[in-house]
C-alpha cells in the first residue's frame, strides 16, 4: 500500500478515529485504525464494537493495499507533522511516512493484520430513509444534554426515539427532568419501533454533520446507522424498556410566566455562584410581574437578583436544581420562554416563544 | 497550635449496663449473647478483661474464662441513647465533633482556651459534666493530631487524661511498644519480628524509601509517618461517611438458604429503620459473611441513587450473597449495611417517574411510627413472622 495526501485532511479523520476508539492497550487490534487505498479513495475504519466509523477521502493512490496501525501514534505522528503532502507507504510490516518533499523526516510505525479487525456493522441500502440534517441536528441539541449518567437506570442512558404520523420524536430524561421534541417530515419516514439511542452516536453525529442536504438513516433491531457525505456510522442500540414518558407531559397549567430567556440565563449564573453545589437548589419566587431569584443563605453569604416578567397565576415559591433551568434554556435559540406549572412539587414546563416542537420538563426541589 | 481530643468511653456497653443496674456493679458483665448460645462478646467490663474476656471472643470461651460473670444481650438502643447525649454534650464544648463510632469522637478544641481555659483544664471539665450527667467515664487524650490523641486516649485508660505536649510526641511514642501503632496488624508485626525491629525508637531509623521497599508505598509511608508522630491519615473521614450496620451470628453454622435469607431480610429491616430514625442515607450497600473457619469477607456495591427501602437494601444484599457465597461453605456470620451515609435532610429532588421503592419505603416510615410509638414487634413482615409456641 502506499499513498499521499495532504497531512490536514487525514488528520480530521484520524483525530475522529482516536475519540472512537476506546481501547489505549497497543495489544489490541481494537486500539488501531484501519487504512485502505484504491480507486483513487482512502477509507479509514475505527470502532469501538459498539460504535463503528467509516470515512472515505480522496488521496492519491500509488498502490492499493490494507492495513491497520496504532492510532494513537499515528495521531500523534500527523500532528507534528508540518502541513504539506505526506507519504505513507507499507514496508515489511512497517507504514513508512515522511513529508513528500522532505526525506529528512522519517516515521516507521509498525502495522498489524487487517484480518483481525472487527466488520463494521452494515445493512442494505433499502433500510434507509432521509432526513434533513439540520432538523436531526436540532433534536439531537434539544434532548441529549438530559441523558441520565446513573448507569443503575441503562435505559435511561440515551435518547428515546420513535415514529409519530410521518415524524419524529425524540426524547430524553434522567428521571428529574425530560426533554421532548417531535419533527414532521415531508419524505417517508420508515416504519420502526422505539429505540434508546446511546449519546455517543449522536455526539458523534452533532460533530460531523455540516447541516446542510440531508443523513440518511437505518434502524435495524439492534442498532442504528447513519451516512452521511462520505461518512457511515453506527451504533448499537440500549436494549430496554424507556419510561412512559407520556404519562408525565402536562396538560394545561394554570401559572404562566414569560420571561427573557437571555435575561433568565445571565441571572441563573450569577446567582448560583451562592447556590450550594451538591443540591444546587436555587429558589424562584413569582409575583406580579417579578421574578426573584435567590441562592440558600450560607455562611458565605447571598445573591439574590429581581427580573421583570409577565405572569398569570397565583403568587408561589419554586425551588430548582439551577442547572435544570439552565441546561434547556442554554440549547433554546428564542428570545423569549413560557414556563408553566400547576403546584410548587408539580413538574415545571418550558417552552419557547412562539410555541415550537419541542419543550422541557423539570421536576422542582423539596422548598 | 492545633489541639484535638479524642474522647473514647470506657468499656461503653458495660459501663452502661452497670449504671442502670447498680447490681451490676463491681461485677464482670459480659454482653453479647447468653451463655449456652452461639455468638461473640460485643463488649465486657474491666471486671471480665481481669478474667482474660475481650471483645469478638466467643461466648463459649468466654464462659469458661469466667463462668460466674453477668451475661447480658446487646440493648443497642439504649447504647444509642446514651451515646447521643454524651456527643450533644460535647457539641457544647466545640462544633467540630467527629464521632467515629458509637463510643468515640474526635473534638477539634483549637481556639477555646479563651472560653474554657486550658487543653488540660477543658477536659477535666468534660470528663466531670459526663460523669455528673450519666455516670459514664471517659479517657481523654490531647494532642496537635487525630493520630496522637487517638493513642493519648489510650495511654492512660480508664478513667484517664493525657495530653502530647508539643515537641514531646516522639518521647512520648516512645514510651509505646510497636504494636500499639494504629495501622500496625498481625501482618506487619509478624514483618517487623522477623526483621528484628521491636521497638519504636529503632523502627524510627529507618528510611522512608526503605521502609517503602519493605510495606509497599501505602504502608511504608505509613510507618515513616506514624513513628515520628505525623499523622498519617487514618482518622481522616468526615462525619457523614461513617455507616450502620447490622450483623448476627448463626446458634449454629448454617447453609440453608432460607435461613440465610429470612436473616437478611430481618438484618436489612433493622438497618433501615435506624438509618430513618437517625436521619441518613446513603449508596453503598456491603455484606459481611464469616465461614465456619472464621475466613471473614466484606463485598460492597455503590448504587448511583440512595438506597430506597428496606426491600431494596434487601435485594442489594441478595445480590451481594448470591454473587460471593458458593452455598456450599457454612455461614457463621452474617452481617449487611449502608456506609457513606450523608444527612437526609440535605435538599431533595423530586422524581418524574414513581419509582416501586418509593411505595415500599412509605410503608416502611409508617411502620416505622408505630414501632416508635408501641415497642416491640407489633408489626413485622409476614415472613418474619414466628410460629407461636402453644
Amino acid at each position: 500500500m502506499k499513498f499521499l495526501c495532504e497531512k490536514n485532511n487525514l488528520l480530521k479523520e484520524i483525530t475522529i478515529a482516536y475519540d472512537i476508539i476506546a481501547s489505549r492497550n497497543v495489544l489490541s487490534i481494537l486500539s488501531n485504525v484501519l487504512l485502505e487505498a484504491g480507486d483513487g479513495i482512502l477509507t479509514v475504519r475505527a470502532t469501538d464494537l459498539k460504535v463503528g466509523f467509516e470515512s472515505r477521502i480522496p488521496v492519491e493512490v500509488i498502490e492499493p493495499g490494507k492495513t491497520t496501525v496504532f492510532c494513537d501514534k499515528m495521531l500523534g505522528i500527523l500532528r507534528s507533522l508540518p502541513e504539506e503532502e505526506i507519504e505513507f507507504a507499507e514496508v515489511e510490516n512497517n507504514l513508512l511516512i515522511h513529508p513528500k518533499n522532505s526525506m529528512r523526516i522519517d516515521f516507521k510505525l509498525r502495522c498489524v493484520s487487517p484480518d483481525n479487525f472487527p466488520e463494521l456493522k452494515e445493512t442494505p441500502e433499502e433500510n434507509f430513509f432521509k432526513l434533513p440534517q439540520i432538523d436531526f441536528i436540532e433534536m439531537i441539541n434539544q434532548t441529549i444534554f438530559a441523558v441520565s449518567e446513573d448507569e443503575s437506570r441503562y435505559f435511561m442512558n440515551g435518547v428515546y426515539m420513535e415514529k409519530k404520523d410521518n415524524g419524529l420524536v425524540m426524547v430524553a430524561t434522567d428521571g428529574r427532568r425530560l426533554s421532548y421534541i417531535n419533527k414532521s417530515f415531508e419524505s417517508k419516514i420508515k416504519e420502526f419501533k422505539g429505540i434508546i439511542i446511546p449519546p455517543k452516536i449522536l455526539n458523534l453525529a452533532k460533530r460531523l454533520l455540516p447541516g446542510e442536504g440531508e443523513v440518511s438513516v437505518a434502524i435495524t433491531e439492534k442498532s442504528l446507522f447513519l451516512n452521511f457525505n462520505s461518512i457511515k456510522i453506527s451504533s448499537n442500540l440500549i436494549d430496554g424498556q424507556f419510561p412512559n414518558y407520556n404519562k408525565v407531559i402536562q396538560g394545561e397549567q394554570p401559572n404562566r410566566i414569560v420571561i427573557s430567556r437571555t435575561e433568565l440565563m445571565e441571572a441563573l449564573r450569577r446567582v448560583s455562584l451562592f447556590v450550594e453545589q451538591k443540591a444546587k437548589r436555587i429558589y424562584m419566587t413569582i409575583s406580579e410581574n417579578t421574578v426573584v431569584l435567590n441562592s440558600e443563605e450560607s455562611e458565605i453569604g447571598t445573591a439574590r437578583e429581581e427580573l421583570s416578567c409577565n405572569f398569570e397565576g397565583t403568587e408561589t415559591t419554586l425551588a430548582l436544581n439551577y442547572l435544570y433551568l439552565e441546561e434547556p434554556l442554554k440549547v433554546m435559540e428564542e428570545d423569549e420562554v413560557t414556563i408553566t406549572f400547576s403546584a410548587p412539587d408539580k413538574a415545571v414546563t418550558i417552552y419557547p416563544v412562539p410555541e415550537k416542537d419541542f419543550f422541557h420538563i423539570v421536576m422542582p426541589m423539596q422548598l | 497550635m492545633t489541639v484535638i481530643f479524642h474522647v473514647d468511653l470506657d468499656a461503653f456497653y458495660a459501663s452502661v449496663e452497670q449504671v442502670d443496674h447498680p447490681e451490676y456493679r463491681g461485677k464482670p458483665v459480659i454482653i453479647g449473647a447468653l451463655p449456652g448460645t452461639r455468638g461473640v462478646v460485643s463488649a465486657c467490663s474491666y471486671e471480665a478483661r481481669k478474667f482474660g474476656v475481650r471483645s469478638a471472643m466467643p461466648i463459649s470461651q468466654a464462659y469458661r474464662k469466667c463462668p460466674s460473670a453477668i451475661f447480658l444481650r446487646v440493648r443497642m438502643q439504649r447504647y444509642q441513647e446514651v451515646s447521643c447525649k454524651i456527643m450533644e454534650l460535647f457539641e457544647k464544648y466545640t462544633p467540630e465533633v467527629y464521632q467515629i463510632s458509637i463510643d468515640e469522637a474526635f473534638l477539634d478544641m483549637t481556639g477555646t482556651e479563651r472560653l474554657f481555659g486550658s487543653p488540660l483544664d477543658a477536659a477535666r471539665r468534660i470528663k466531670e459534666e459526663v460523669k455528673e450527667k450519666t455516670g459514664l467515664t471517659i479517657s481523654i487524650g490531647i494532642a496537635g493530631n487525630r493520630y496522637l490523641a487517638k493513642l493519648a486516649s489510650d495511654y492512660k485508660k480508664p478513667d484517664g487524661l493525657y495530653m502530647v505536649k508539643e515537641g514531646e510526641e516522639e518521647a512520648f511514642l516512645d514510651n509505646l511498644q510497636v504494636k500499639d501503632l494504629w495501622g500496625v496488624g498481625k501482618k506487619t508485626l509478624e514483618r517487623l519480628e522477623d526483621l528484628n525491629i521491636r521497638s519504636i525508637p529503632q523502627l524510627r531509623q529507618f528510611s522512608e524509601a526503605l521502609l517503602k521497599s519493605i510495606f509497599g508505598k501505602a504502608g511504608g509511608a505509613y510507618l515513616y509517618r506514624a513513628v515520628r508522630g505525623i499523622d498519617p491519615g487514618i482518622f481522616r473521614q468526615e462525619p457523614g461517611s461513617h455507616s450502620i450496620s447490622h450483623e448476627i451470628t448463626f446458634e449454629a453454622d448454617t447453609r440453608d438458604r432460607e435461613v440465610i435469607k429470612k436473616c437478611l431480610l430481618e438484618l436489612t429491616h433493622q438497618v433501615m429503620f435506624r438509618m430513618i430514625k437517625d436521619c441518613y442515607r446513603g449508596k453503598t450497600v456491603f455484606l459481611k459473611l464469616r465461614y465456619s473457619d472464621f475466613t471473614t469477607i466484606t463485598v460492597q456495591t455503590t448504587l448511583r441513587h440512595f438506597v430506597n427501602s428496606a426491600e431494596e437494601l434487601y435485594s442489594m444484599a441478595m445480590q451481594l450473597l448470591e454473587k460471593r457465597w458458593d452455598r456450599i461453605r457454612p455461614i457463621r456470620l452474617l452481617g449487611t449495611g449502608v456506609s457513606s451515609l450523608e444527612r437526609a435532610d440535605t435538599p431533595r429532588q423530586h422524581e418524574l417517574f414513581e419509582d416501586e421503592y418509593d411505595k415500599k419505603k412509605k410503608v416502611e416510615e409508617a411502620v416505622y411510627n408505630i414501632r416508635r410509638k408501641m415497642p416491640g414487634n407489633i408489626v413485622i413482615k409476614a415472613s418474619l413472622l414466628k410460629k407461636r409456641e402453644d
